[in-house]
């Protein structure tokens, strides 16, 4: 199963690579995001909870502009059945999840530099802001890859992926803002174990969908 | 690749879209060596009745049962005995014929399989071409390929020869009486010649 997961990944990549017009979107999404909002700022300081705010609708609304396509691309270039007829549901959700995460971890990489040396922001804790994203990223990439098979196979692309998106995410999102401000300003410390709220939250969701995903992915 | 005994069985198969009657009453019983043809009228469920076969989806009412020295396969399990072809059966644009092979070959991957049927179906000089520039023609044999590649024991072909030119459809011919004696082979299609190759069948339109 491992090396069919590893075939289905690569396989991705390698149309993705090809055809580099999403992904580079996604990513000139988030770096476009990232510069305006510290262009609009002009260099007026915002409190840590502003900073954490800004940080995390940006990486929200990079993910809303990605995620969804590794399953939309399946369905739009009429390829679902063709993946169906060799890999299992299972493979397939798993080798799409790890996709996700990979792609969302870079998008977060590049925010996140970008963020922190446009804005100048030093977090108190780098550790703990580190953490904060890596987790929350995965949360994210966890409900949005599931909620992206879903839309695919609705038809309704993207709109209807932000719109479920946004109600899910949201407990993720308030739990990152609180850890990134209590990371930037360095108070409130006790909070790290949020971090504990949201790699249990990815790990919930990601076993919900793998039970459930086939009876998303085929049409019985 | 399996050396058990598999048969297919259907049992009084319907299927309905809305309260749109498609068919109802289906029963055979496949074994290897059979040949079985499906045809009708366009909009007879010819293709939908072959995806029911596979597994692909689900009667209204009615069963297909794969059996295996007569256990029965789980349906997630079908596809392990199957190479299914047919014109929603669509590889991947922008990987090439060997990438897209390896990418749907069991392991593990028998490279030399692969230049055999591409060369016997012509398209070894396209093979590292991306598919989007290959022809309706050439991705219906690639098709073929991808359906044929994994040795299966059962062979499921939708419209075969849609999109083939006359030295394509004789490599098909050619190759499904080689293969058609060691197989269970089902093909839906409106094409005399099809129809010519199978031992038995049935037409939806009766």
């Amino acid at each position: 199963m491992n090396n069919r997961i590893l075939n289905n990944i690569k396989k991705d990549f390698l149309i993705e690579s090809r055809n580099r017009s999403a992904i580079n979107i996604s990513f000139a999404f988030a770096g476009i995001t990232t510069l305006s909002v510290s262009l609009a700022a002009g260099g007026v300081p915002f409190t840590p909870v502003v900073h954490s705010i800004i940080f995390w609708i940006i990486l929200f609304f990079s993910a809303m502009s990605g995620l969804a396509h590794i399953f939309i691309r399946e369905e739009e270039e009429k390829n679902s059945l063709f993946l169906s007829l060799y890999y299992t549901p299972e493979e397939i959700y798993l080798s799409k999840l790890i996709f996700n995460i990979i792609l969302f971890l870079s998008i977060s990489v590049i925010v996140t530099v970008l963020y922190l040396f446009f804005l100048q922001v030093l977090p108190v804790y780098l550790f703990l802001f580190i953490l904060t994203v890596v987790a929350g990223s995965i949360a994210i990439a966890s409900v949005t890859t599931i909620l992206g098979a879903m839309v695919s196979k609705a038809g309704s692309g993207s709109s209807l992926f932000t719109v479920i998106s946004f109600p899910i995410l949201l407990p993720v999102l308030w739990t990152a803002i609180s850890l990134t401000s209590v990371s930037i300003d360095g108070t409130g410390i006790q909070e790290y174990r949020n971090i504990l709220f949201l790699l249990a939250f990815s790990g919930v969701i990601v076993s919900v969908s793998y039970l459930s995903f086939k009876f998303i992915w085929t049409e019985l | 690749m399996h050396d058990k005994l598999i048969r297919i069985e259907a049992e009084k198969i319907e299927k309905t879209f809305a309260k749109t009657l498609l068919f109802r009453n289906i029963n055979f019983n496949l074994g290897k060596g059979d040949s079985f043809y499906i045809t009708g009228p366009n909009g007879s469920g010819k293709s939908t009745l072959l995806q029911i076969l596979a597994g692909i989806q689900k009667p209204s009412s009615g069963n297909v049962i794969y059996t295996s020295d007569n256990s029965v396969i789980e349906s997630e399990d079908y596809k392990d005995f199957l190479g299914f072809t047919g014109p929603q059966v669509n590889p991947y644009d922008m990987l090439t014929s060997i990438e897209n092979l390896t990418f749907t070959s069991t392991e593990p991957v028998d490279e030399n399989l692969m230049i055999e049927y591409l060369e016997k179906f012509d398209l070894y000089r396209h093979r590292t071409k991306s598919v989007k520039y290959y022809s309706s023609g050439m991705k219906q044999r690639l098709r073929l390929i991808h359906a044929l590649i994994n040795n299966p024991e059962i062979l499921m072909l939708d419209e075969p020869c849609s999109n083939l030119d006359s030295k394509g459809r004789d490599i098909l011919y050619r190759i499904l009486d080689e293969v058609k004696n060691n197989k269970i082979l089902i093909i839906a299609t409106n094409e005399p010649e099809d129809i010519n190759l199978c031992s038995k069948g049935i037409n939806l339109e009766q």
